[in-house]
């Protein structure tokens, strides 16, 4: 009966309460808002696919953890901290029904407060943009993902939260709890092998979050919109397990918790310390005289007070014991989830260079935490005095509205700092705990406690100015955090992109050892004055609102706000204003003048397109060679490029006009026809430009053009500033230069944007063997083999590089000279590189190899050598000769990332030579720069035509290419883990991109190229042996090495791999190459009896499906008879399966069978294909644990 | 320096009109302000205090105008509020030093001697080690003073500071106030008679928003002489008797019900007549016999 009223009185409460529905509000737009915002990542399959819905849900529920906090928090202490707890302990309430009543009332409450979640995504769904992507409504996936995955998470954070604020009876404290529970659930989410047996990883996930993951990984597009998540045994058990959680927890609340009035300084429930009060004692009158000293109040008790309003509350927040929690915790955390910065990157792991950790593991990644506690302790500060009951007091001392908010914020400035703090030594930490020492101390300050200070003081203000306009507490925590969420949500939706109109916002930035912060520093700067003028007004609304005295009402507030603005206050105001439109005009005429500002991009693609396609189909003359005088000058940054091409008509028919273009950026100062030649077109907007030439070309006859271009970028974008030409490592390619005739690569390529802008969409790429269609090989139509002279000139302290033989380099004027010479003709990149590079020497037999590198980026030069080395050798050995004289590798700055191959010159990006080889993981820079090492010696002697379908086919190339030399040099077990990886990239990329064609028929999809390539050319290499394939690349190599058009594709070089493959594996071969094929085969169960003779019979049933599916994911079963390996192992434990028993292909066929295998020792393990060779969704259940016969079938015996 | 109150209306936004046409002159001194809880006396002098706003009215003090120059009020006012609390972590001495600030004393010098003397004076100069929220409620009200005497004010309000303390430091505190009243305008508001008996010079009662009666206690007390009269009765009379006659107090003494009477003459043989005091004052004005209550009665006969 008690129960039932504790229950009601607080449904009803909060049911009257207007937080209560106001939170529901949020959480309805939240929900419509990631659905949206969220809705293009899905490439293909529904965009209200159950899973998606699922996951959604997930991630909004992430987020209404604040709602729970709010709700069990205010729940458990709102009775101590309004006073009541006195009346309410010392009634006949029993503690079960106290907290029972409290607890499952909230329960109710929020539950139907999240119920906003899945109406907002139904909302979204209805207001989806494209309404093609929406699939059927299925009540059932709503209902699904609410009972599985919404509910029990309430139920487990409810009861932890609420523990928390019984335990605790105070609110910071549940709020931190809340943090923890959402950093718990994504740190879990970061480390999904730390548990490595997957059913107990299942189990330990709070959120569901990565069962759903792991249930759906390589669910294709058309399994995401037909399948329903349903009711799945590991979700089930994962869910039991945490509400036996949910339930314990209160259980041991009921013990712990004590009906007792609060200790004064919350933690402990001890008995109140009291003073003796030597008042009453004294009988006598003190004999005192106060002496009758009166206030100044000049501008220095102004700064005094605001100082002492400072300190007292700095003070006050960092007494209470929940701070120096919130500091470990904000360690601890840092430490975990910041721990494997280096693992993310790039598919191995690097160095923990200080710019990773201070840029990603500090900053990046603590980004909601830091800004949860900015709005915590924002609101904390604004209630502190009317939550202390001291508010009448202190409101009504002769202190400036101004003065009790400046002090506030410096408060607030200083516990942020002290945070920074804290994560910088986290952020030492993790690099000297992992061995790695260079600490730049200065690079920590400038980011921790310039650019992200910068940021978190200006969402201060805005927190501040929040809290005080909403005044409400847990309100004001929403909303100050919906709007931190609306200036990433905002751009996500396309609503808002320029970063004048996103508080606080910049256009990002970059830090590269080689560059520094280069081009970003200067918009940051200007971005981050404007919103500090901002932050100026807000702190004057705030002041005009902060609320002294008592009165709520709005009417009142705004007349208050009314009689405080006015003298220096109205010049504040004005001055931020002044400074408002000074700044932002500053900032749009860069933006928007001197750059080009566009809300959506691909206009210009889609004029150039509209205007010159028509001039596709008319020859235009080739360069064939090229003279370049390049003038690099990094410090303005901007380069002259100038020179000239010698053009020849290479078609049947003669040529009356001369197209040119040049891209975006690029000003055109001269350009000189050497023969009589008239300007007819000029389109300064797109610049294209048409020569009619007075004399028209002859086939064969040639012409000379001289040119004279620039690139001088003016002012600072609103978004990516561009990072080719920059004060260190600068890199650009042939694009800056002169491009004759219409290109389509330059075409619009994004289907969305080519309907939005009124383009038809793109015919699909032609197939490999279509008519017409192998006529060109490199990226752009106006050049193919080019025989380049190059000057280059650049800074005193630069190198300058491009792809050839350096002929000589000299100093004039005070800049640097390098004259380069190509020995032939060669593909024609226009590769230009300048930095301050350190070089390192060697040399393979005669072969000089250099590395230029960034000084300090020393970690992988041996393994690069090495690499170079072996891949040389191998690749000289089993294909030819390697045809250049030279090889090099150089560095850029990390603005992109990998790397790529150029004739006798490798770039790779910064992060290639910061990856270390950490675990068990493959040798990144190894395998990294055999692989390009492979695009150099393929691509300098056969390159297949590009255009067309299978074009990507020369990735695998290189990536098999790459895994032998792995193989060769670190043996087979290396070579298995790099085919596991891409494998995985495979598998799991199709599912995502929900896109998969055959591998002949590969465009740009390198989950394909790279990943199934090497899958497919490494598992031929297994079956036929290395000698076959090697000796069909060689074939191959032999047959294409100097083709003229047509150019070979991807059909040759399968012809060569047909060629010699065995017909018993031509099935294989077909399924890998010329079809999707996946494979599902599965042990069921292995048992044992010996044979009588010392050997062992194992029984193993294995069932084996073959599957082909369509480009979006359809299969169909087909028949299947294919020799896969059968393999015995002895017992043992751990993921290595040790050394075979017994290891032998066999043929199998679709559905079950039974396999017996004799081996001579006692098994423990046996499976079907145990090293996962095939492409097969489900590895994991390829190899079971071989029972004994005895223990197996007991009444067999009988 | 004077406390000019005129016409002052207040209307919260529930519809209960906390205030109405108030017009009171307090000028140096003690002055008590008498009523029931719910009277307004706290509205009141929350208005005073800067805190609250009033619909209708003046308010000036000395030449500032009280609703209007709220900074310059701040300057010269020392304010206790009826309940109120402190960060309970700190000492009492720091944060008394934080006030000082607050109320302009920021010269070190200046700022140290006055806050020991006011802990001395409010006899918490020994514990002022001491974290503010281990304090007795006592020690709580007397710091409260402290800091509303910090900076020398001219205007000190201090609402219903009596209640909760035990007599002994009620007298205490009495005293306290009755000291520091002497040069300044002190509104002290409460609903217990003594406090304003003991102390005041001046004094006014309010009840439902509106000022019923304003004088000198001496004289009030005078007024009544002659009018007062008493009677024991049994429980039973007691209902017709107040029907019937113009009761103004009862108290029950030993079993036995004693009520006073408002009467011009003698209202009967077995009345007697009573020397009255404050309290009779106050029942009078409060039961509409006496003040502006009795008046508009008259008026409306």
């Amino acid at each position: 009966m008690r129960f039932r009223e504790v229950f009601r009185y607080e449904v009803e409460y909060r049911f009257r309460s207007a937080s209560t529905w106001i939170y529901a509000g949020i959480l309805f737009l939240l929900a419509l808002w990631m659905f949206l915002a969220t809705a293009d990542a899905g490439a293909g399959a529904n965009i209200n696919s159950a899973e998606r819905l699922a996951r959604v849900s997930v991630l909004v529920g992430t987020f209404a953890m604040l709602v729970t906090a709010a709700i069990f928090g205010d729940a458990a202490v709102r009775d101590v901290q309004a006073g009541m707890d006195p009346l309410l302990f010392t009634s006949r309430l029993r503690k079960a029904e106290y907290l029972g009543g409290r607890y499952l009332a909230s329960l109710a409450v929020n539950a139907l407060v999240l119920l906003a979640i899945p109406l907002g995504l139904f909302a979204a769904t209805m207001l989806a943009r494209s309404p093609k992507t929406v699939g059927s409504f299925r009540f059932a996936a709503y209902l699904q993902s609410f009972t599985l995955l919404s509910l029990p998470n309430l139920v487990v954070a409810g009861a932890i939260l609420f523990t928390i604020g019984m335990l605790v009876g105070q609110v910071i404290p549940v709020y931190l709890g809340a943090i923890g529970i959402v950093i718990g659930t994504i740190v879990g989410l970061n480390y999904p092998d730390a548990i490595t047996i997957p059913i107990l990883a299942q189990l330990a996930d709070p959120s569901g979050l990565g069962t759903l993951h792991d249930l759906t990984r390589y669910w294709t597009e058309s399994e995401r919109n037909l399948r329903l998540m349903g009711f799945p045994a590991p979700m089930l058990w994962n869910r039991v397990v945490w509400l036996a959680f949910a339930t314990v927890l209160p259980a041991l609340l009921l013990r712990r918790f004590r009906f007792a009035h609060p200790d004064v300084e919350g933690g402990r429930r001890t008995a109140r310390q009291g003073s003796v009060d030597p008042g009453p004692s004294r009988a006598e009158p003190v004999v005192c005289t106060v002496p009758r000293i009166a206030g100044s109040f000049e501008l220095r008790t102004r700064v005094l007070q605001t100082l002492a309003v400072a300190r007292t509350t700095f003070e006050d927040v960092t007494r209470a014991r929940a701070f120096i929690v919130a500091l470990l915790v904000a360690m601890g955390l840092t430490l975990l989830w910041g721990w494997n910065v280096g693992d993310t990157l790039f598919d191995t792991s690097v160095w923990p260079v200080t710019h990773l950790v201070a840029g990603e593991a500090v900053s990046g990644r603590n980004t909601p935490i830091i800004y949860l506690l900015i709005t915590i302790y924002t609101g904390e500060m604004v209630w502190r005095d009317r939550d202390a009951r001291l508010a009448e007091i202190a409101d009504a001392a002769p202190v400036p509205e101004g003065a009790l908010l400046a002090g506030r914020l410096l408060a607030l400035v200083a516990i942020i700092a002290a945070f920074q703090a804290v994560y910088l030594t986290a952020g030492v930490l993790i690099q000297t705990l992992q061995g790695y020492y260079h600490l730049e101390l200065g690079l920590y300050l400038k980011i921790l406690f310039g650019l992200n200070l910068a940021n978190y003081v200006l969402f201060a203000v805005l927190a501040l100015t929040i809290h005080v306009l909403v005044n409400h507490k847990y309100l004001g925590h929403i909303v100050a955090l919906m709007a931190f969420g609306s200036t990433a949500a905002l751009p996500a939706l396309g609503l808002v992109q320029h970063h004048l109109l996103l508080y606080g916002t910049d256009p990002g930035w970059t830090y590269s050892d080689m560059n520094g912060f280069g081009p970003f520093v200067a918009p940051f700067v200007w971005f981050k004055l404007y919103w500090a003028a901002w932050a100026l007004l807000l702190l004057v609304i705030a002041q005009l609102f902060w609320v002294r005295g008592r009165e709520p009402g709005l009417r009142r507030r705004f007349a208050i706000a009314g009689a405080r603005l006015g003298g220096s206050t109205a010049r504040v105001a004005g001055l931020a204003i002044g400074l408002i439109l000074a700044l932002g005009g500053f900032i749009f005429y860069n933006t928007n003048v001197l750059n080009d500002y566009r809300r959506r991009p691909g206009v210009p693609q889609a004029e150039y397109e509209k205007r010159y396609k028509k001039f596709e189909g008319p020859p235009q003359p080739m360069i064939v060679s090229a003279d370049l005088r390049i003038e690099i000058y990094p410090s303005e940054p901007a380069v002259d490029l100038a020179g000239s091409y010698r053009l020849v008509n290479q078609s049947d028919q003669a040529i009356d006009s001369v197209h040119l273009f040049t891209v975006e950026g690029i000003e055109t100062r001269s350009v000189v026809f050497d023969r009589p030649s008239k300007l007819v077109l000029v389109d300064d907007e797109l610049q294209y430009r048409i020569y009619a030439l007075e004399r028209p070309l002859a086939p064969g006859d040639s012409l000379q053009l001289s040119f004279d271009v620039a690139f001088r970028p003016r002012g600072f974008p609103n978004s990516r500033s561009q990072t080719d030409m920059v004060g260190n490592g600068a890199h650009f390619d042939r694009r800056w230069l002169p491009i004759i005739g219409y290109q389509s690569v330059f075409e619009l390529t994004d289907e969305e944007a080519r309907t939005r802008l009124g383009l038809a969409p793109r015919p699909p790429m032609p197939k490999p063997d279509a008519a017409g269609a192998r006529g060109r090989r490199e990226y752009l139509s106006d050049a193919d083999r080019v025989q380049l002279k190059a000057v280059i000139g650049t800074a005193a302290d630069q190198i300058a590089i491009t792809p050839g033989v350096l002929r000589r380099s000299w100093t004039e004027n005070g800049r640097r000279y390098f004259q380069y010479e190509t020995e032939k003709p060669e593909s024609f990149g226009g590769l230009m590189l300048s930095g301050r590079y350190a070089m390192l020497e060697d040399r393979w037999q005669d072969l000089p190899l250099r590395i230029f590198h960034h000084p300090a980026h020393a970690f992988n030069l041996d393994r690069m050598v090495r690499s170079m080395k072996a891949s040389l050798e191998y690749y000289t050995v089993h294909f030819g000769p390697y045809p250049d004289s030279h090889l090099r590798i150089v560095e850029v700055p990390r603005y992109d990332q990998g790397g790529s191959a150029h004739p006798n010159t490798i770039v790779f990006s910064e992060d290639n030579f910061l990856t270390r080889v950490d675990g068990d993981e493959f040798d990144m820079a190894f395998f990294g720069t055999s692989h390009e090492v492979a695009h150099a010696w393929w691509g300098g002697q056969v390159r297949g035509a590009t255009g067309v379908r299978g074009e990507g086919l020369h990735e695998s190339l290189a990536n098999y290419s790459a895994m032998m030399v792995t193989e060769t040099t670190y043996g087979l077990e290396a070579a298995r883990r790099v085919y596991a990886y891409q494998m995985d990239r495979y598998l799991s990329r199709r599912a995502e991109m929900g896109r998969d064609v055959p591998l002949l028929e590969v465009e740009d999809q390198p989950w394909i190229a790279y990943g199934k390539g090497a899958v497919a050319m490494y598992l031929l290499r297994d079956y036929i042996g290395a000698e076959a394939v090697n000796r069909a690349l060689r074939g191959y190599l032999e047959k294409y090495r100097d083709a003229k058009p047509p150019y070979p594709t991807s059909l040759d070089l399968y012809a060569e791999l047909r060629a010699v493959t065995p017909d018993s594996l031509q099935t294989l071969l077909s399924d890998l190459f010329e079809h999707v094929t996946l494979w599902e085969v599965e042990a069921r169960r292995a048992r044992v009896e010996p044979a009588g003779t010392g050997e062992y019979v194992v029984t193993l049933d294995v069932v084996a499906k073959k599957l082909r599916a369509d480009s979006v994911g359809h299969e169909t079963e087909l028949p299947m008879d294919d020799l896969i390996e059968v393999g015995v192992f002895p017992a043992g434990s751990g993921a290595g399966l040790g050394e075979p028993l017994y290891l032998e292909r066999r043929r199998i066929k679709g559905g079950a069978q039974t396999i017996r295998i004799t081996v001579p020792r006692e098994p423990g393990r046996a499976g079907i294909d145990p090293y996962h060779k095939l492409i097969d969704r489900h590895g994991e259940d390829n190899v079971v644990a071989v029972e004994s016969a005895a223990t197996a079938a007991p009444l067999d015996r009988q | 320096m004077k406390l000019v109150i005129r016409d002052l209306s207040k209307t919260y936004p529930n519809g209960t009109q906390a205030l109405r046409d108030v017009s009171l002159d307090v000028p140096q001194g003690m002055y008590g302000l008498l009523g029931p809880n719910g009277a307004g006396k706290s509205t009141l002098m929350r208005i005073i205090a800067t805190l609250q706003e009033a619909d209708e009215g003046s308010i000036r003090l000395g030449d500032i105008d009280v609703l209007r120059q709220k900074a310059e009020v701040r300057k010269t006012l020392g304010y206790l509020p009826q309940s109120f609390g402190f960060h309970a972590n700190v000492k009492a001495e720091r944060l008394l030093e934080h006030f000082a600030v607050l109320k302009g004393i920021v010269e070190p010098g200046a700022r140290r001697l006055v806050v020991e003397s006011l802990l001395r004076r409010t006899n918490l100069w020994e514990v002022r080690r001491q974290q503010v929220g281990t304090f007795s409620g006592g020690m709580r009200q007397r710091f409260g003073v402290a800091v509303a005497l910090l900076g020398n004010p001219r205007l000190i309000i201090v609402d219903e500071p009596t209640a909760g303390l035990d007599p002994a430091e009620r007298v205490r505190f009495l005293n306290l106030l009755s000291e520091i009243g002497e040069d300044s305008v002190v509104l002290l508001s409460t609903h217990i008679v003594e406090d304003v008996e003991e102390l005041c010079t001046r004094m006014a009662i309010i009840d439902r928003g509106e000022i019923l009666f304003a004088a000198e206690p001496p004289r009030a007390i005078e007024e009544l002489r002659g009018r007062i009269w008493r009677r024991t009765v049994s429980r039973d009379e007691l209902p017709s008797l107040e029907r019937e006659l113009p009761v103004i107090s009862t108290k029950l003494l030993a079993g036995r019900n004693i009520i006073h009477l408002y009467a011009e003459a003698s209202p009967g043989a077995d009345f007697e007549p009573v020397e009255p005091d404050l309290k009779d004052v106050y029942f009078s004005v409060m039961t509409g016999h006496h003040g502006r209550r009795a008046a508009g009665v008259e008026a409306a006969s």
